[in-house]
């Protein structure tokens, strides 16, 4: 029986402890969280949703550029066409969501923006010459987009001095003057990002592994990887790989070819739904 | 009333308040939706928006089972932010604030309002063509006919 007691009262002292004296231990844990929370947030990476905050400028910037085709049911159809792809990628769902649109010009070109708007030109749309050429052009951009090569474009040191801003201010609304801070910052790493779209171009690697990528998308995707291939040979073959636009930014054609066989999956596509496939995408071009 | 009944009975008694903690996954993507079965473009139970909790009650593979304003189904791992969250009650509003604070801390940075200053700054820039782009949807109805009629596969 005294054991018994002695155990209840040791219960009891702990029951008190989960009514009361966890109180005490639940605020210290908040103090706790907060402090990692302050830690944890001066260190972070940029975010889904500011990536599509982001992702917004850029699309605008690119937009004050090149006009948006009003071309309907091509619009339509390349939607079709890249929302088939994005669904087999990494990461199927981003904070905005997939979204594709055609810029008028004759120029050979495609830009990712942040988070998932993805513009392909109509000079683009037009080089290819079936859905599965389109369907690997738009696949290598989606790879850019899951790879987050448009955020690693912004200057490091841009983050750094923003995530200094947000630190200070997490616990409570930013003033006038941090939010003015925070938007020369966002303005710079749009400068950065377009630059890196319009002007110079990813790095050879970036290129390279959103090419491996796009061959994988597009084998889970039922299309064939060998589509990309096709379409790079073409421009070799057309003699566009010396002209500006997409190749003016992006590694030699050539040594992508060589990179792209290395990566090529075993599995082809089953021919008839190619030509099937070609044939829905020579109607919609008309 | 035996020892052993007895102890039992305390230790459940002590430990009921400390355990009633239950997974609950917070949406991170502007819309989405609690689909009938664990693939995409199934039919849609519920629609669910940024910032809803949903309760998750299993995974399966990279989906999450869920249940969301009496509805239950599946969503893509990809589309929320999963977290344990204390549903206990005895520490009254606490589930409801944390998550208010998450919330906020996540707003904190390139938000709608640092969006809305480089907009003054750039009136030249169309952010309405953005908004169109983003506005085009695609039905699931006719994005699963699109895949099925070009021999492609289904996601």
């Amino acid at each position: 029986m005294k054991k018994l007691l002695s155990l209840f009262c040791i219960l009891m002292l702990l029951a008190g402890c989960s009514s009361v004296g966890l109180q005490d231990v639940s605020k210290h844990m908040d103090m706790l969280t907060t402090t990692a929370s302050a830690a944890q947030k001066a260190s972070r990476p940029i975010t889904d949703e500011e990536e599509y905050y982001i992702g917004r400028a850029v699309a605008a910037r690119i937009l004050s550029s090149f006009s948006l085709s009003k071309n309907r049911k091509l619009s339509e159809y390349v939607n079709h066409v890249g929302l088939s792809i994005s669904l087999h990628s990494e990461k199927p769902h981003t904070h905005g969501g997939y979204h594709f649109a055609i810029l008028e010009s004759t120029e050979m070109n495609a830009f990712a923006c942040p988070g998932g708007t993805i513009f392909v030109t109509k000079g683009m749309v037009n080089a290819a010459k079936s859905e599965d050429e389109l369907a690997a052009v738009l696949a290598h951009e989606i790879a850019h987009v899951n790879h987050r090569d448009g955020i690693s474009a912004i200057k490091k040191s841009r983050w750094t001095e923003a995530l200094t801003i947000i630190g200070t201010k997490a616990a409570r609304e930013y003033g006038s003057q941090g939010l003015s801070q925070l938007t020369t910052i966002f303005e710079g790493s749009i400068d950065d990002i377009v630059k890196t779209l319009v002007v110079n171009g990813y790095g050879r690697s970036q290129e390279y592994d959103a090419d491996k990528t796009a061959l994988d998308y597009l084998s889970k995707a039922g299309y064939d990887p060998s589509a990309l291939k096709a379409f790079l040979d073409r421009i070799i073959a057309g003699g566009k790989a010396s002209e500006g636009g997409i190749m003016k930014t992006h590694p030699a054609t050539t040594d992508r070819i060589g990179n792209v066989m290395e990566n090529m999956p075993s599995t082809g596509a089953d021919s008839s739904y190619v030509r099937k496939r070609t044939d829905r995408f020579i109607s919609f071009l008309r | 009333m035996n020892t052993s009944l007895f102890i039992s009975s305390l230790i459940f008694a002590i430990l009921i308040p400390l355990s009633a903690y239950a997974d609950s996954a917070r949406v991170i993507t502007i819309d989405n939706a609690v689909r009938e079965d664990c693939r995409f473009l199934s039919p849609i139970k519920v629609k669910v928006r940024l910032n809803d909790i949903l309760d998750v009650l299993s995974k399966e593979g990279d989906w999450i089972r869920v249940r969301f304003k009496g509805s239950k189904g599946c969503i893509h791992k990809s589309a929320v932010d999963e977290k344990s969250v204390d549903i206990s009650g005895v520490s009254g509003t606490k589930t409801t604030s944390a998550s208010r604070d998450e919330v906020a801390l996540a707003g904190k940075g390139f938000n709608p309002e640092v969006e809305k200053t480089y907009r003054s700054k750039h009136p030249d820039l169309d952010f309405q063509a953005v908004d169109r782009i983003e506005e085009y949807k695609i039905p699931d109805e006719g994005l699963s006919k699109f895949i099925k009629s070009g021999g492609l596969k289904q996601p």
